[in-house]
């Protein structure tokens, strides 16, 4: 299967829960948001004019269609064939837009929730076989860490969708031991703030779609820095709503249980070396960007001898651009042992 | 940087190692070499826990805990040292009534807490804020009792559910008991039900168990490993006694001040609370938020004393069953008066 490097397109994608990303070697870089559909009925064919939709166009149309969001809480839902099948259309469709040639191979890194990865690795390697002529799957932070060269004495904490997961980048390639996945993360926000929002107007009619929608636009941890108003049907009226104080309770809830966990995964590295993890603490995925997460995570880094947490520049392709470093660094003997 | 690009070429070696044992059907590498490690601790625990019940004994029973050996990869190299017997038959159970050993030591768990509220009804009614004053209120209560008690927090503050369960196994605890308050979808409802672990025996119950296990702290693997660590038999039996005897005694003296509490029983859940905590475990829904009148009742600190003294009489049930006996109809067990009252 020798091939010039020029025959073949590298590419790193981050198969997320909420949003999968594509870099590739030409150049080309897409995102689209993790959603799946194809249309009920052939009169919603008809309406849609395609077999299968994608992202933020299937949400859009998605009274027609079977919706699905194949990566819940970070795994193919088990037993799901459907969702095995969203996630083959997924990666088919990344890849599609990628733009490669005709005859031009394909080597595909493809970073996943370490959940996914712990739990349903050979799930995923049999879902996505045929799409690429080559494959590795990574665990998501792994490639994040990988793509910003911080291999050494180093934690990511990816904050997605479905999870949060940690890993400690020690030098070595990460262990089960050196990671750790927490449910809490953006979907718990947002079932969170759904509660605490139908308990403050219990005759307001919302869907999770305009709560995850308010919680893009207005989370925070901390100090507000203004009041978050949303707007609400009430009885079929808008109904405008400040949700200033749900808002951040609900983000909160993450400060907890992700504190705790990097105290103790710190706690666990060497101990010459745990001032330095302490000061390399990267925050990615689409949590890392609620604005007043990282202060307060160095806040409490404080009883521990303080620390530094700063969040990945480029959230959305800071997995898929690490996944195309480990594509190119790859030898050709490698991907040619992992060929389908 | 010559050190970084070998440290990046070793990663992916590794990387790719993984993959291809992936493909091959292989567990990876690295997975095998914790299931060894956890398999040795188990034994090794177990042997020095059994040695001391068993002294005649100890190698077959010890040997019938352990998990049953991984078969080596195909192609893998791997001692041809033949499993034991005992290795290879099913783990038997212990008949609990073996052990007429004395309780000393509660730990009570109220649920919930911090910036996680649990269930709520309407402004300023939150499970963490009821489960903690019921949990403070039975404390009060069990004051007298011939036993120690330990709440896993005594304010308002985020716990995760490995914290709660570190806090139990750290206190070397003989019982454990959170305490948490029903929310159904059916609002004329008053259920009050009891789990300890086992298999969700229904979709509620599984929808439950998903609820209550989000925010554990725990991963997945860590998850698998505690299970693998469960106590066969033993702790199974003791935490279905404890369940069976508290929902029974509490449901009876619950009714006595409503009658519209409905008793659902005692029922089985994998709840990471109860797979974690090395001693018998139960979760006990004491009451139904979600019930207008229920959440109205919940609000007193009338009914909350009500809930801690119902508690207390399931608890001593089982803390000395003989004097409880008669304590259901007014004797020893019945609460002492003025305490853990509002």
């Amino acid at each position: 299967m020798t091939s010039k490097k020029s025959e073949v397109l590298q590419v790193g994608i981050d198969l997320g829960t909420s949003r999968s990303s594509i870099s590739a070697s030409n150049g080309a870089r897409h995102v689209v948001d993790s959603y799946v559909g194809w249309p009920v009925d052939m009169v919603a064919r008809k309406v849609v004019k395609k077999s299968v939709l994608f992202g933020k166009e299937a949400l859009d149309n998605r009274p027609m269609l079977d919706l699905h969001r194949p990566l819940e809480r970070g795994l193919i839902k088990e037993g799901s064939q459907k969702d095995e099948e969203a996630v083959r259309e997924l990666l088919g469709h990344l890849i599609s837009l990628a733009g490669a040639k005709e005859g031009q191979k394909v080597f595909a890194v493809v970073g996943v929730p370490a959940e996914a990865l712990r739990v349903s690795k050979q799930h995923l390697r049999n879902a996505v076989a045929g799409l690429a002529d080559s494959l590795m799957i990574v665990s998501e932070p792994f490639a994040v860490a990988y793509g910003m060269d911080s291999l050494l004495h180093t934690m990511i904490i990816d904050i997605g969708a479905g999870t949060t997961d940690f890993c400690v980048m020690n030098g070595r390639y990460p262990t089960e031991e050196d990671q750790r996945t927490l449910t809490n993360a953006g979907d718990a926000i947002d079932e969170h703030l759904a509660t605490l929002v139908r308990n403050k107007m219990p005759d307001g009619r919302f869907s999770i779609y305009m709560v995850r929608d308010w919680k893009e636009k207005g989370s925070f941890v901390g100090e507000p820095k203004g009041p978050v108003v949303v707007k609400v049907p009430v009885h079929g009226k808008p109904t405008e709503l400040d949700i200033t104080a749900e808002m951040r309770r609900a983000c909160e809830s993450l400060l907890g249980p992700i504190s705790e966990t990097l105290l103790d995964l710190v706690s666990r590295v060497e101990p010459e070396y745990q001032e330095d993890v302490r000061n390399n603490i990267i925050l990615a995925g689409g949590g890392s960007q609620i604005p007043g997460l990282a202060a307060a995570l160095e806040k409490t880094l404080d009883e521990m001898g303080g620390g530094r947490v700063r969040a990945v520049d480029d959230p959305v392709f800071a997995g898929s651009n690490g996944g195309l470093a480990i594509a190119l660094d790859a030898p050709e003997s490698d991907w040619e042992s992992l060929a389908d | 940087m010559p050190g970084k690009d070998r440290l990046k070429q070793q990663m992916i070696r590794d990387l790719v190692r993984e993959n291809r044992a992936t493909a091959r059907g292989e567990l990876p590498a690295r997975l095998r070499r914790r299931r060894r490690s956890v398999n040795g601790w188990l034994l090794g625990g177990l042997a020095a826990t059994l040695v001391v019940a068993f002294s005649g004994a100890i190698s077959s029973t010890a040997a019938r805990y352990a998990a049953p050996r991984r078969r080596s990869p195909a192609g893998t190299a791997s001692p041809a040292v033949p499993a034991p017997e005992a290795a290879r038959t099913a783990p038997q159970k212990i008949d609990p009534s073996l052990f007429r050993l004395a309780i000393r030591k509660l730990v009570i768990d109220p649920g919930h807490g911090g910036s996680d509220p649990g269930a709520m009804a309407g402004p300023g009614l939150e499970e963490k804020t009821i489960t903690l004053d019921v949990a403070e209120r039975l404390r009060a209560l069990l004051k007298d009792a011939p036993i120690s008690v330990v709440l896993t927090r005594t304010d308002d503050r985020s716990l995760s559910l490995e914290r709660r369960v570190e806090i139990a196994n750290a206190e070397n605890a003989d019982l454990f008991l959170s305490i948490h308050i029903n929310s159904m979808p059916v609002p004329d409802r008053v259920g009050i039900e009891t789990f300890y672990l086992g298999g969700a025996t229904d979709p509620a119950t599984a929808r439950f168990a998903r609820d209550e296990n989000a925010g554990s702290g725990y991963s997945l693997a860590d998850y698998k490993t505690l299970l693998e660590g469960v106590y066969v038999g033993v702790r199974h039996d003791e935490s279905r006694q404890f369940a069976e005897t508290l929902q029974s005694g509490y449901f009876r003296a619950l009714r006595d001040v409503n009658e519209r509490v409905q008793n659902r029983g005692v029922k089985t859940a994998p709840l990471v609370v109860l797979v974690g905590t090395r001693m018998p475990a139960i979760l006990a829904e004491v009451s139904c938020i979600s019930n207008a009148d229920e959440a109205r009742r919940l609000a007193t600190p009338e009914y909350r004393s009500a809930l801690a003294r119902a508690l207390y009489a399931g608890v001593r049930r089982i803390v000395e069953p003989e004097t409880s006996a008669e304590g259901l109809t007014g004797g020893a067990g019945a609460p002492p008066s003025g305490k853990g009252t509002s």
